[in-house]
């Protein structure tokens, strides 16, 4: 890491770390939360590299603190939802924590993806993602043609393509 | 060197890899393919991304995300119906359609690849779907019928009060219950029977004077017009109910087109190696493991195109 993105990260830090603690703690209502969800965003600015070029650090910490709190939610959400579902299926207990947790975070990665779709876009696509079902047996649940289906692909596939990294 | 990809190219690639996998490409789609790959860098990473979207995807167990991801988007939009069809749809697994009041008795049940159901008719018969099936209950005042379009079943018949017979019809005949727990596969033409408990009476759809009575242990093979011979059924028998493959001393091509039976997409094995021989107890709901140990007990590689692409090659 170059010299001054170290120096613009430690200006950053000092001045506004207690600023966004609580800012967060407000939005919370609990202080261990907020001070972990501080260092995440801390965290997510030092692997950005771009400290130096923030100009409005706080509201830039703001947006960023807002993401991850979202992200929380949204994985507690999920994850709720995925040991409900693993309860009802003593098949999957089995399954190592190891295994669970990689599941829960693919889930979530997944979840985050697909938020942005239509609901019929998004049902095609998990149809033939997911269940693996065939073009044709897709068409045929939805009661629409293969070539809407195919539309529906390219656009969720597109939508989900622009959101992955290299 | 990495680069910003565009809206453009990446929906090229996301069209490339729908259009692949629509069907078996042809050689010419496979080539001009190729061509756009090679086109530019840029069309090279797009499909790079492809490809990780898609272990991303198909490192997830579908029977639990599926009803996971509806449940949890149902719940924060808070709409109930929604909730209901999405579960029904991803917790099942196969979809029962709507039939008109004339037909009530009528009911379609298919399974996808990958997916095995059961069933309790309403005569208090057990009826179990394999992966890549299509079955339709036809049960009135004479008679119960199944009619198995696709795939394999396991039927374990209750008596039925009415004294109605029993029977699963195939596109290549009729299987006649005589009290009993049975399978029936049917494709390419062929019926295949094998009898658990007590027999079962084949009759071929065009040879109507043709009868054998099966007997518990055996197994045969019948087509339109002629019943093969009758002969012990296999170790591992119905054992797909279970979720288990048993296979002893199978040929490697062979093997990998049962796999198909429970994998979607391509899967294809090189013809080198088509010979290599194979024993072995696998899980068929977790095909992925399968092709993952394939290489430990033998001299092959599987390579991943994309989830729904995969082929078996000479090491």
């Amino acid at each position: 890491m170059p010299a001054p993105d170290h120096a613009a990260l430690h200006t950053l830090y000092s001045e506004h770390h207690g600023w966004l603690k609580s800012w967060l703690r407000a939005r919370l209502g609990n202080a261990s939360d907020a001070a972990d969800l501080a260092q995440d965003t801390f965290i997510r600015v030092l692997t950005a590299r771009n400290a130096q070029t923030i100009r409005e650090p706080r509201s830039y910490l703001g947006a960023i603190a807002n993401a991850l709190m979202i992200d929380k939610f949204r994985r507690k959400a999920l994850e709720q939802a995925y040991l409900a579902e693993l309860a009802s299926r003593p098949e999957r207990m089995a399954d190592s924590p190891e295994k669970r947790l990689l599941i829960l975070e693919t889930l979530v990665a997944v979840d985050t993806l697909l938020d942005g779709l239509g609901e019929r876009t998004r049902r095609i696509f998990l149809a033939v993602q997911l269940e693996g079902l065939s073009y044709v047996a897709t068409a045929e649940r939805l009661g629409v043609s293969v070539t809407t289906v195919k539309k529906h692909l390219i656009r969720a596939l597109t939508h989900c393509l622009l959101l992955t990294d290299d | 060197m990495a680069q910003a990809l565009d809206y453009r190219t990446l929906e090229a690639a996301a069209t490339w890899y729908v259009q692949l996998n629509a069907a078996q490409p042809s050689d010419a789609q496979l080539q001009a393919w190729q061509d756009w790959l090679g086109k530019s860098q840029a069309h090279a990473q797009a499909w790079a991304r492809v490809e990780k979207l898609q272990r991303q995807f198909g490192s997830l167990p579908a029977d639990v995300a599926l009803p996971t991801l509806a449940g949890v988007r149902a719940r924060r939009r808070a709409v109930v119906k929604t909730l209901a069809m999405l579960l029904a749809v991803g917790a099942t697994g196969w979809s029962v359609h709507e039939s008109t009041p004339a037909l009530a008795l009528m009911a379609e049940l298919r399974t996808a690849k990958g997916q095995r159901r059961q069933v309790r008719l309403s005569d208090g018969s057990q009826l179990e779907l394999n992966s890549d099936s299509a079955v339709d209950i036809h049960f009135d005042g004479q008679q119960r019928q199944l009619r198995l379009y696709r795939g394999e079943i396991m039927v374990q018949t209750a008596s039925d009060p009415a004294a109605r017979p029993f029977e699963v019809q195939t596109a290549e005949g009729r299987v006649r219950a005589l009290g009993t727990r049975f399978s029936v596969r049917s494709d390419d033409g062929q019926s295949r029977v094998s009898v658990l408990q007590h027999a079962v009476e084949i009759r071929p759809v065009d040879n109507p004077l043709l009868m054998l009575r099966l007997e518990a242990g055996q197994s045969v093979s019948f087509d339109q017009r002629q019943i093969g011979s009758a002969h012990s059924a296999a170790p591992g028998t119905g054992a797909w109910t279970q979720g288990m493959l048993t296979v002893i001393e199978w040929r490697l091509a062979d093997f990998v087109s049962e796999l198909r039976r429970y994998r979607p997409g391509m899967l294809r094995c090189a013809e080198g190696i088509a010979d290599l021989r194979l024993s072995g107890a696998f899980r068929i709901d977790d095909t992925d493991t399968i092709l993952e140990n394939l290489s430990a007990s033998l001299p092959v590689k599987v390579r991943y195109l994309t989830r729904y692409w995969v082929s078996i090659e000479a090491v």
